[in-house]
């Protein structure tokens, strides 16, 4: 494959995405909301490092008893938090907008054949349009960080190098949900004779990976894991099942339960807790499984853990809620996920690779 | 320059093409006819690399095509019927698009499609090609199967979309290309159209080739065959007697005009009796198959 009829192709396409109407008007709205959920970030970041500040002077004022205690300092991160929702459904239009027609749209004005009738591999073209298309969405990805950091600056906000650092795995992160809907598309459009077929067929396969796989595995994990075991008839006071269903817009599919102690030991209730533990977990590795195919909840989990890995730590822990553990590093955080970094990797290259297949075969007479 | 050896295309289990053994020489406007469906652009498209035969193989001066498409690509020009193009960008920047994987450099390209625009009456165009007419399209798609200065021509249909002035002005652009050395292969299912600018035809029908030559030559291959027998036409002036040779086989009659089958050729001995009765001789002639005929006649099959 030659280079320079690679990087032609790309370079063409991906100026006729960032010059086309309709990649420029998702991507305006796709700004704005980002600049004013980046501004409102700002704000809960300022009110909680203001509330951090005064518990230290309070706990310096007062002599805490609880001196092990310490408040946790706010991250920038958590102004990122809100970007997750909206990049799932904006970021997703823009990647399905941009990758719907791009087969398709070349084989209804039959420009494709002419391409096709100068010094170039197939190969090469549809390569080409997934650089141009990548190209595209980084680009969008890259401005919208860009303006999230300048509002931070402009904030006097300053990120730490570590901070800038998972700045930039959130980034990389939301660009994996964008190829991978991209991805979809761009298959659906190789597939499709029609662009008004393949935008069909793409919201379809979009709204299975990201609403029916999930709501599946949950409904495959209730149906393999059997029913929950039944507590003991006569427990000890205090003791309760705490469930954990949802936190701050982020939805938890899988249900993490923990049983709280409060008095003696009792062998019956022992045994009930490890056959409790036992079913949360089988529950939880088959839904973890199913969530692997939606890029959607991957996005989430990975994000999760660059935001906020305390809460994602918090999602993901088995063992008993008494104990405490630190999310550590950002390097550890996403060793934490790293199943799901890989399902992100590896979802758009499964439909790169039937998109590549599809249109190598193809006909175009 | 073009060469096919037992060229064939299935699809589907279909045999679009059929065994084709065709010859095409260099500097020949060679024409490709055949009704719809014949297998016409299925042919090019091999000839031209873009898919692969089933069986067989073709060549472009000297080059296996299947070996090596993007060789042959270098030095063929293509016009696909209905030709498309980018409707985003005007006609000139599709153009430049195109002439980039030739490698050339950017001062080597604005000239060459300079020069194209204005032989194709597009210079000072500056709609999008998406605003196009389909004639416009077609000129378009002329210019852009000659970005590279081809040495071998691939049109299919190309006066579908052109009026009669775009078509005099192709007429006349095939001729000074050929005149130029270049092999010009014309595919059509318009026999007037071949027949205006090919010297030499070749004749699908089925995915196979029923004739190649010139078109009289080809339109005597394909005339119904009625032995050996010759069949003259005559008209005199005056009423036509009863005419006796023992040549003749039968008259058809009609008032002063006749036409004879004879075993052989009788024009000469014909002229003399018919003078020495004192008819006069409006015509006399050797009456040849109808090309038209003919050809509609292969199309039916």
């Amino acid at each position: 494959m030659a280079l320079d009829r690679l990087l032609n192709v790309a370079r063409k396409e991906f100026s006729d995405h960032i010059t086309s109407r309709r990649f420029v008007i998702i991507l305006a709205l796709f700004l704005v909301i980002s600049a004013v959920s980046i501004h409102d970030g700002i704000e809960n970041y300022n009110n909680s490092l203001e509330s951090y500040n005064e518990q230290l002077q309070r706990m310096e004022e007062f002599e805490d008893p609880y001196s092990s205690w310490m408040p946790e300092k706010p991250s920038i991160m958590y102004v990122f938090i809100s970007m997750m929702s909206y990049m799932t459904a904006l970021g997703g239009i823009l990647a399905l907008a941009i990758g719907f027609d791009l087969v398709s749209k070349e084989k209804e004005s039959r420009s494709l054949k002419t391409l096709l009738s100068h010094p170039i591999y197939r190969d090469e073209i549809i390569n080409g349009k997934v650089l141009g298309g990548v190209g595209a969405l980084g680009f969008a990805m890259a401005l919208s960080l860009a303006i999230a950091i300048a509002m931070l600056l402009i904030f006097s906000v300053v990120p730490t190098v570590d901070e800038f650092a998972a700045i930039l795995v959130f980034g990389a992160a939301s660009l994996g949900l964008l190829l991978a809907y991209f991805a979809i598309a761009l298959t659906m459009s190789t597939v499709a004779k029609e662009s008004g077929n393949a935008l069909i067929y793409t919201l379809v396969i979009f709204a299975i990976v990201s609403s029916l796989l999930p709501m599946l595995g949950m409904m495959a994990a209730d149906a393999l894991a059997g029913d929950p075991p039944e507590a003991p008839e006569m427990g000890p006071m205090g003791k309760q099942v705490v469930g954990t269903a949802s936190s701050g817009g982020y939805f938890v599919s899988t249900a993490s339960q923990s049983v709280v102690y409060g008095g003696t030991e009792d062998p019956a209730w022992r045994e009930y807790e490890e056959e409790m533990k036992t079913y949360i977990e089988k529950r939880r590795f088959i839904n973890d499984i199913s969530n692997l195919l939606s890029p959607q909840m991957n996005y989430y989990t990975v994000a999760m853990a660059v935001t906020n890995p305390r809460i994602a730590l918090m999602i993901s822990s088995y063992t008993d809620a008494g104990v405490q553990e630190e999310p550590g590093s950002l390097a550890e955080a996403l060793g934490r996920v790293w199943m799901n970094i890989a399902a992100l990797i590896v979802f758009p290259s499964v439909f790169f690779a039937a998109t590549y297949v599809k249109f190598m075969r193809m006909d175009i007479r | 320059m073009i060469r096919t050896e037992n060229l064939t295309k299935v699809y589907n289990g279909k045999k679009a093409v059929d065994g084709l053994d065709l010859e095409v020489g260099e500097g020949e406007i060679f024409g490709f006819l055949g009704p719809n469906g014949a297998g016409k652009s299925t042919t090019i498209l091999m000839l031209t690399g873009m898919i692969e035969p089933t069986g067989g193989r073709c060549l472009v001066d000297g080059i296996e095509v299947a070996k090596d498409p993007l060789a042959v690509k270098k030095i063929i020009g293509y016009l696909p019927e209905d030709v498309g193009f980018y409707g985003n960008m005007t006609g000139e920047q599709n153009l430049d698009y195109f002439a980039r994987f030739y490698g050339m450099d950017a001062k080597k390209r604005k000239a060459r499609i300079a020069e194209l625009l204005e032989l194709v009456h597009l210079d000072g165009v500056t709609q999008k090609a998406g605003e196009y007419s389909r004639g416009m399209k077609q000129r378009l798609g002329l210019a852009q199967a000659l970005i590279n200065d081809p040495i071998v021509l691939f049109l299919d249909e190309p006066t579908a979309n052109l009026d009669p002035e775009g078509v005099r002005e192709y007429r006349d652009l095939v001729e000074r290309l050929a005149g130029e050395g270049k092999t010009v292969f014309v595919s059509s299912h318009i026999l007037s159209e071949v027949r205006a600018v090919c010297r030499t035809v070749g004749l699908l029908a089925n995915g196979k080739l029923v004739a190649q030559g010139t078109l009289d030559e080809v339109a005597r291959t394909l005339a119904p065959s009625d032995g050996d027998v010759v069949r003259i036409v005559v008209e005199t002036r005056e009423h036509l007697p009863d005419i006796e040779d023992p040549e003749i086989l039968a008259v058809e009659r009609n008032g002063n005009r006749a036409v004879v089958r004879a075993k052989t050729d009788i024009r000469d001995r014909l002229t003399e009796t018919l003078f020495s009765e004192g008819l006069h001789v409006r015509e006399m002639r050797i009456e040849e198959p109808d090309i038209e005929d003919v050809f509609m006649a292969v199309y039916r099959r």
